[in-house]
């Protein structure tokens, strides 16, 4: 540590040279093709910019109008809603899977977990195929079953509905996002010091104590990595939308992902659509920062 | 009490044993239904009653699939020459499959090789302006691509990189969520070890070869089989940057598929099968190093 | 060592197999390429259908090189926008005044075609297709090959077996508002839940929806100008209340014109808003029922079809030989004696000018060329037209989850008219 703190202005120099041209191949691309359009992108925000039209500067027009347009604000809140849904849904539901097969014999567990991780190699767009013809208005499978079992008497148009319409979108992102992290529960689980559990149990600990105390601080650590690599995927959410539901019905199920490629290749208002992206992009700035300083501080 | 509490954890147990397995099935569905629908006739997936088990089994799907579309299976261009090479015309699932391979491939290669450098750097240099990156970087982690859409296409076209898989590629590779992942494997490199390999000699790259990189392999196994399935599945980039039959992938030409004929569900499960089999195949067979990989990601990160 | 090994493989990979490099080069020697990209008229979209056709135009025409994607109508719109941003626009579509004209021809993305529009050819050409080709200005943006009139279809068996075939003039195929209602009606008690639906779910067929709701009670989507959306007018709301209030008739956000069809056609729906001729040839295979395309009802029995003109438009992507070669294309496609009369039946429409009778003998062609009599005004050409569609089947979703008629209606005309002021 102490000689750290005594870096020669030489071994800066050294270590400056040698880090930057480590990340050098990296850092062509990560500003190639993310710092750059993302620069383009604010700029464009300032201007009403249309196909095949030079760009007319109008500073915060964009943002202005964007804060009264009721769609981007049904689409920013439709947003938070999956975020806020599906985050921890995965999260405890992951858990609570892992908890239950990590116990069962080695070749049970990987069978589940397998399974369980299906969804995801499967990819969104084929298994959208599917779930399309599930949730069809008259011949889907979810009708068929409900039908059947006497759980509705009507039809219903699971997604030709605004109120259940978002809520399939969620399901289908929580059947293909569920997968990874109960790899990593199932592993976290089997890393836990049984020891410890033992010792805890000898000294009377009920099961949930035992589970709070010294389970849940063990597989901490990969807590937190699944909040963010989960948050990271349901803000991802695009394909879903765009094949299922297109955003609707009215804007029900707009995101403000699909929000921006409806606004740029729908309506031709670029400018507009980064101004959305602006605004999107510092608020999960902002999210990211603060769940890293969570994690730091724990 | 103690037995009690046991046989109120067995029942507890056992029941979500049998939820978790009712659940399993939902989950295997689609997959299940993709995979015997492209079997079935256009009478049998249609009907109104579902038919669980295909009742007859047909190729027809599949013969359609093929024979829908033809495309070169490849084109190779000789840069600033003007002369490329055609193969052999074959249907253009076939065509699709390759290029998604290609991409997810490349895009794999160039990720870890990117990454595996700069996460190492990020973690062992103490370099200037190092935490200013690092911000850039967890900050545009979480980015959708969506944000950058208009700019980005705009940049491709410049580039002349417009319909080409190259397209598709180049921003998977900028994307930092590696650098991330191996940073965090990075940290865990002893000091010591490197300060030895310095004192005998060794210059920068071959500390790097030589001590840092077997010590981060298994990060960059994980993140490796992290970007090949991912890119695999991409479908935005490929949405706005590919159009013409022959580049496209196998997740775009299915989505095309599907608003081409949104009637003939035996030939978009014929095609979504297609998609799905190989990478879940390639996935059985690397499960193990696969688990083992997201898994050791998570608990360094 | 290893690392090596990877880092080497993976420069060999990127650096030697440019695959899809292509399109980056530049084109040399005495032919020209150019491309087409079409949308689905016909069999237009089947690629055996047109690589015959392609290849009767290279017979005489060796120097133009041809190369043809097919579009949908769910998202080729949005591909033709992405590739013009790109950077590499088609020099042909095959497709509508509405997107030729009024959308990429305004935005002056496209080439004026005024040298293919010979005082011949104005003189050969129906006056109205003549009209929807050009701008305001007169600047002709569309060489027409084709035009039908979009109708509607009923499923004959449903409506003979619930005693509503006496609502309809089998003769004339046309219906009034209130016949509607009753065969709706009937069907629906026959046991029929499903008679109809109002699809809303993109833009795919946007047009049969619309003229529904026009015909109804005879009111128009714009004002005869073309310069302003008049979708509110009374006649339009009431039309719309009566819909949203009829039992068998879903405003049904999850499906498109497409998924209508389909669903026509397996006898799920009663009748389909969204149909022509195309549709009953392409489904003939799958129909297990006699199909009745029949008028959308309206009050006065003067029904006024929407038309569809599909021709080709050219981008102007700055190379004058491409240019050149498209519009020799265009001109072997669409005014070659021999080809036109094949180019035409492989859109399975009509002709745009007189060809003589080309479906001697086809009798489905003559039971649907009763409807060219009703073909109503040609609107699709106002300014706005992409977000005024937009607009539409979202105030129609809104409808159907139960929002005030004329609310929605009010706010769908605002916000087309504003699109068509810009």
């Amino acid at each position: 540590m102490s000689n750290k703190s005594r870096m020669s202005k030489a071994l800066v120099r050294r270590e400056t040279i040698a880090g930057y041209a480590f990340m050098l191949p990296s850092l062509i691309f990560f500003f190639g093709f993310v710092i750059y359009p993302m620069v383009q992108c604010v700029i464009t925000s300032f201007f009403d910019s249309t196909m095949n039209r030079e760009d007319i500067f109008i500073g915060f027009g964009n943002y202005i109008e964007l804060f009264q347009d009721k769609v981007f604000l049904g689409a920013l809140r439709n947003t938070v809603i999956i975020v806020v849904v599906s985050v921890p849904v995965v999260c405890v539901f992951s858990l609570w899977v892992s908890s239950v097969i990590h116990n069962l014999s080695g070749p049970l567990c990987s069978i589940f977990r397998c399974i369980f991780y299906l969804p995801v190699v499967t990819g969104s767009v084929a298994v959208t195929v599917v779930w399309k013809w599930m949730f069809n208005n008259y011949y889907g499978i979810f009708n068929y079953v409900g039908k059947a079992t006497g759980l509705i008497d009507q039809n219903i148009n699971w997604l030709g509905d605004e109120r259940y319409a978002l809520g399939c979108i969620i399901l289908i992102l929580l059947t293909t996002s569920v997968g990874q992290p109960i790899v990593l529960y199932v592993s976290a689980l089997n890393n836990v010091d049984q020891s410890l559990v033992e010792a805890a149990e000898v000294d009377g600990a009920t099961k949930l104590q035992c589970f709070w105390k010294i389970k849940w601080q063990q597989i901490k650590p990969t807590t937190l990595y699944i909040l963010v690599i989960t948050t990271i995927n349901s803000f991802q959410c695009f394909a879903l939308i765009q094949l299922l539901t297109s955003g609707g019905p009215n804007h029900s199920t707009d995101t403000i992902m699909y929000y921006i490629y409806h606004t740029a290749f729908k309506l031709y208002r670029y400018g507009y659509g980064n101004a959305m992206g602006v605004v999107l992009a510092i608020a999960i700035a902002i999210l990211s920062g603060i769940q890293f300083k969570v994690a730091q501080s724990d | 009490m103690k037995k009690k509490s046991n046989t109120g954890s067995k029942v507890y147990r056992v029941f979500s044993v049998i939820v978790i397995t009712l659940l399993a099935i939902g989950f295997a569905f689609p997959l299940y239904w993709i995979i015997t629908g492209s079997f079935k006739t256009s009478m049998a997936i249609n009907a109104p009653t579902p038919q669980w088990w295909p009742q007859e089994w047909v190729s027809a799907n599949y013969q359609k699939l093929f024979s829908r579309q033809t495309a070169p299976l490849w084109e190779i261009g000789i840069p600033f020459t003007g002369k490329s090479f055609a193969g052999p015309v074959v249907p253009a699932a076939i065509r699709w499959l390759l290029n998604t391979i290609f991409m997810a491939v490349v895009s794999m290669l160039l990720t870890c090789f990117t990454a595996a450098m700069a996460g190492y750097a990020l973690a062992k240099k103490r370099f200037i302006g190092r935490s200013v990156v690092f911000t850039l970087i967890v900050c545009a982690m979480a980015l959708p691509k969506q944000v950058i859409l208009i700019p980005l296409l705009r940049e491709m076209s410049s580039l002349h990189l417009y319909n080409t898989i190259w397209a598709v590629i180049l921003p998977i590779v900028g994307w930092p969520f590696g650098v991330f992942l191996i940073k965090q494997f990075g940290e865990g490199i002893p000091g010591e070890m490197m300060e030895a390999a310095k004192i005998d000699g060794a210059n920068e790259w071959k500390t790097f070869t030589a001590i840092a990189y077997p010590m981060i392999k298994p990060g960059v196994g994980a993140l490796a089989i992290f970007t090949f399935i991912n890119s695999w599945n991409d479908y935005f980039m490929q949405l706005i940057m590919l159009s013409s039959t022959s580049n496209l992938t196998i997740s775009l030409g299915i989505a095309k598929l599907q608003a081409e004929n949104a009637t003939d569900f035996g030939l978009i499960m014929a095609g979504a099968a297609l998609a799905a089999v190989p990478i879940i195949v390639v996935f059985l067979i690397f499960q193990k190093y696969f688990t083992k990989g997201i898994t050791m990601g998570a608990v360094k990160g | 060592m290893k690392f090596r090994k990877v880092m080497a493989l993976a420069l060999a990979a990127s650096m030697a197999v440019s695959l899809n490099a292509v399109s980056v080069l530049a084109e040399g020697g005495d032919t020209t390429d150019i491309t087409l990209w079409t949308y689905p008229v016909g069999s237009w979209g089947d690629s055996a259908v047109v690589d015959q056709m392609i290849s009767n135009f290279n017979e005489a025409h060796p120097e133009i090189n041809v190369t043809v994607e097919y579009l949908d109508y769910t998202n080729g719109d949005d591909q033709i926008n992405t590739a013009i941003e790109g950077g590499q626009a088609p020099d042909i579509v095959l497709e509508g005044p509405e997107r030729l004209v009024a959308n990429w021809g305004a935005r002056g993305l496209m080439a004026d075609l005024s040298d293919l529009w010979t005082d011949e050819a104005k003189e050969a050409i129906y006056d109205s297709v003549e009209s929807a080709c050009q701008n305001n200005d007169g600047v002709f943006y569309e060489y027409p090959l084709c035009m039908t009139a979009h109708t509607m279809a009923i499923n004959k068996d449903i409506f003979e077996q619930a005693g509503a075939l006496q609502y309809i003039d089998e003769e004339t195929r046309t219906w009034t508002a209130e016949d509607f209602q009753k065969a709706v009606k009937a069907v629906y008690d026959f046991g029929q839940e499903n008679v109809g639906a109002v699809y809303c779910s993109g833009q795919g067929g946007d047009q049969g929806t619309r003229a529904l709701v026009n015909n109804l009670f005879g009111g128009t989507f714009t004002n005869p100008e073309h310069t302003e959306y008049t979708a509110n007018s009374e006649e339009n709301i009431k039309a719309l209340e009566l819909l949203s209030s009829m039992d068998g008739i879903n405003f049904d956000a999850s499906i498109a014109g497409g998924d209508e069809i389909n669903l026509f056609c397996n006898g799920t729906l009663a009748m389909a808003f969204c149909w022509n001729v195309a549709q009953e040839k392409n489904n003939a295979e799958n129909l297990s029922f006699d199909v009745l395309p029949m008028a959308f009802p309206a009050e006065d029995g003067k029904p006024q079809l929407c038309g569809g003109i599909w021709g080709f438009g050219v981008f102007d992507n700055g190379d004058e030989a491409k240019v050149e070669a498209s519009k020799t294309f265009i001109d072997f496609m669409a005014n070659d004696e021999t080809q036109v009369v094949e180019s035409v039946k492989a859109s399975s429409y009509w002709p745009v000018k007189d060809l003589g009778n080309i479906y001697e003998g086809d009798d489905l062609m003559t039971e649907y060329s009763t409807f060219i009599q009703y073909m109503g005004d040609y609107y699709q050409v106002v300014g706005g037209w992409a977000e005024a569609r937009t607009a539409w089947w979202n105030m129609l979703q809104q409808i159907g989850s139960g929002a005030d008629v004329t609310e929605a209606v009010e706010e769908f005309v605002t916000t087309a008219n504003a699109a068509a002021a810009k």
